[in-house]
């Protein structure tokens, strides 16, 4: 079976001043549907620019994505932002819930931007993906009267309401107390059963241990790839 | 593109944030409704002062109007003026026979205050002697059912019949008294009463006509008067052949000058160069109007203009803000799907939305300071409604608000467009 995703020779160059700075520097992956990996590394390892490029949020400065079998290195704006409303879904350190919006509303924000974007059918798909999350009792409450880990469960519906083929979980836990980090943790490892592939960004050995692969990035380079 | 289906969430999501920030979005509405509401306003006070004015000059006998007045000789040919035969019925004749500009011309013999009297009721009245086209130059009118005006068979016989004004009939007659086929005495003389002019109603710079016979208010000078024919004037009153004035009615505003020039031209010749007379329009007067109007137009209109410019910086700058507030939101929409275009909108949306809020809410004040005006103006004046409301102001003055409120939102919303995902997201 053909990979979810494979990267090729893929560099990431920023100008900082005069100077060139490499944050990815030539590196070669393959994701496969369904797999749980996480990507560990410290801050400024290229961990997060990685994602940024796989999540369509940016673009490599060189090298090849072939995502589902089609080229996506060079997409335009447009063109990523389908990718993100259909393909992928992202769930974020601090949550970010739009504060204005229903539980309801936020999860059924990526519908909104689909071609086919109809309110009820929208409404309809927010709601199983709550009721997956277990999170069906608070479909009209405001994300500020929900609790830390609920906030993060009403995230993690908005990732997988649009059937993504890859969610990208940047430190989802780090805001959470400790009991709530395993109930996410799980909740995520769960979804892979689903046939979607999770991809875990963290800083912590400890998080990065609940899943099935470990990639750890160092100065913009895979250092290690380690099934487990 | 489905446009609507995309801009439907963009305008239910502007009211939301309208609805969360409602002191801040009033307070970025007060420009666009104070702006629209003083155009409206101004406009229809405008139109209406306008509208009074185009009445005023109607009642002066419009545009169409020429009046030729007796006028002393000039300085020049002073040494003269017993030569001068002043205007007569020749004159008529000669204009009517070559100035084929000219629709209607009617003589008038200016008799004087008159005292009028029957069974013991007396009134002293303008008279003036005329003929049938009195009525088309004047524009005025006998009223149906109320008798007729002087005829032509009137000027032939020199007939003693008159017509009277209905502040004239108010003051002789019983209000449940017929007054056609009674008989006047004036200076000696009985005439019959063959018919009541119409009554011209209103008050102020209002006209209109109505048949009701009351009198009063600015226009009972209209209504008073009494008409006699004009031979009849001439020869039982004034004693000789000369008009005190005449009044002409060319076709249409447009052959004006033409006709001023023909009959500047006849007259000079029927009077042997003796130059006794003064030709008048009501041109003169319109153009006052209408330079009045342009002042006004322009001086409001600026002042509302001015008003609608900064209502429309104040939403630039809420939008701004609100951007600013609202980097982070922008930037978890781009990561779920949102395109460029789909934030522009929704920005624009939201500036669309307060500019046509504070334009309803604009007219809304509008339509309270055009009443109070009125009402001012109706306690100051006794005149009545100087304004009326005009739906077609309104919606303009709406049209107004919302291209302001769109312009305002471009650069805001192009600039939420044009934020970086990854940078939005990581904003503080």
């Amino acid at each position: 079976m053909p990979a979810l995703i494979a990267i090729r020779g893929l560099r990431k160059i920023y100008q900082m001043g005069d100077e060139n700075v490499h944050a990815l520097a030539g590196v070669n992956l393959d994701f496969n549907k369904g797999e749980f990996v996480a990507i560990l590394g410290p801050s400024g390892s290229g961990k997060s620019t990685l994602m940024h490029i796989l999540g369509f949020m940016d673009t490599p400065t060189e090298g090849s994505i072939v995502f589902e079998g089609q080229e996506v290195a060079g997409l335009s704006a447009d063109r990523r932002a389908w990718y993100r409303s259909n393909r992928v879904g992202f769930v974020f350190q601090s949550f970010n819930l739009l504060p204005r919006l229903t539980v309801l509303e936020n999860v059924a924000l990526p519908l909104l931007y689909r071609e086919d974007s109809k309110p009820e059918a929208n409404e309809a798909a927010a709601k199983i993906a709550l009721e997956r999350v277990g999170m069906s009792h608070r479909l009209d409450h405001r994300p500020s009267q929900l609790s830390g880990g609920e906030r993060q469960r009403v995230a993690i519906a908005r990732a997988i309401v649009g059937m993504p083929a890859i969610i990208f979980a940047d430190e989802p836990t780090g805001n959470l107390d400790v009991k709530n980090v395993s109930r996410i943790l799980e909740l995520l490892a769960s979804l892979i059963k689903e046939g979607i592939t999770v991809v875990l960004v963290t800083h912590d050995l400890a998080v990065a241990d609940h899943a099935h692969r470990i990639i750890s990035m160092r100065e913009g380079s895979v250092q290690e790839d380690r099934q487990r | 593109m489905r446009i609507f289906e995309r801009l439907r969430p963009a305008v239910v999501n502007g009211l939301r944030e309208l609805q969360a920030n409602k002191v801040r979005s009033l307070l970025s509405m007060s420009g666009i409704i104070l702006g629209v509401a003083s155009l409206v306003a101004m406009v229809t006070v405008v139109q209406g002062m306008v509208g009074n004015f185009r009445q005023f000059v109607d009642a002066m006998g419009g545009i169409e109007k020429i009046t030729v007045d007796k006028q002393p000789l000039p300085k020049e040919q002073e040494h003269l003026a017993e030569l001068s035969e002043g205007m007569t019925m020749r004159d008529v004749d000669q204009i009517r026979a070559t100035i084929p500009l000219v629709q209607n011309i009617s003589p008038e013999v200016r008799v004087g205050y008159e005292k009028l009297s029957i069974e013991g009721r007396e009134f002293s009245t303008y008279v003036t002697g005329c003929t049938a086209d009195y009525l088309p130059v004047a524009k005025r009118w006998i009223d149906p059912g109320e008798g007729r005006f002087v005829s032509d068979l009137d000027i032939l016989h020199k007939s003693d019949v008159i017509i009277l004004g209905s502040a004239v009939v108010t003051e002789l007659f019983q209000p449940n008294e017929d007054p056609l086929g009674k008989v006047i005495k004036m200076r000696g003389r009985r005439f019959t009463v063959v018919g009541i002019m119409n009554n011209i109603e209103g008050s102020g710079m209002q006209v209109r006509s109505a048949n009701s016979k009351s009198s009063g208010g600015m226009w009972r000078w209209r209504n008073s008067g009494a008409y006699i024919p004009v031979t009849t004037a001439m020869v039982k009153f004034t004693g000789n052949d000369r008009l005190s004035a005449l009044g002409l009615r060319v076709a249409s505003g447009d052959d004006l000058n033409n006709a001023v020039e023909q009959v500047e031209r006849t007259l000079l010749t029927t009077h042997h160069g003796l130059k006794d007379f003064s030709i008048n329009t009501n041109e003169q007067t319109l153009e006052d109007f209408r330079k009045t109007e342009a002042a006004f137009k322009l001086s409001l209109g600026g002042v509302a203009g001015i008003s609608l410019f900064v209502g429309g910086i104040g939403i630039m700058n809420v939008m701004l803000a609100s951007i600013n507030e609202r980097i982070r939101e922008i930037g978890v929409r781009k990561a779920v799907g949102a395109r460029g275009s789909d934030l522009f909108l929704q920005f624009l949306a939201e500036a669309a939305v307060i500019s046509v809020l504070g334009g309803i809410i604009g007219i809304g004040v509008s339509m309270g300071v055009v009443a109070l005006m009125n009402f001012i103006l109706t306690q100051a004046l006794p005149s009545g409604m100087v304004a009326k409301f005009d739906i077609i102001i309104m919606l303009q003055g709406l049209a107004f608000s919302v291209v302001i409120g769109l312009v305002a939102g471009v650069y805001p919303a192009l600039r939420a467009a044009k934020l970086d995902p990854i940078e939005a997201l990581r904003h503080e």
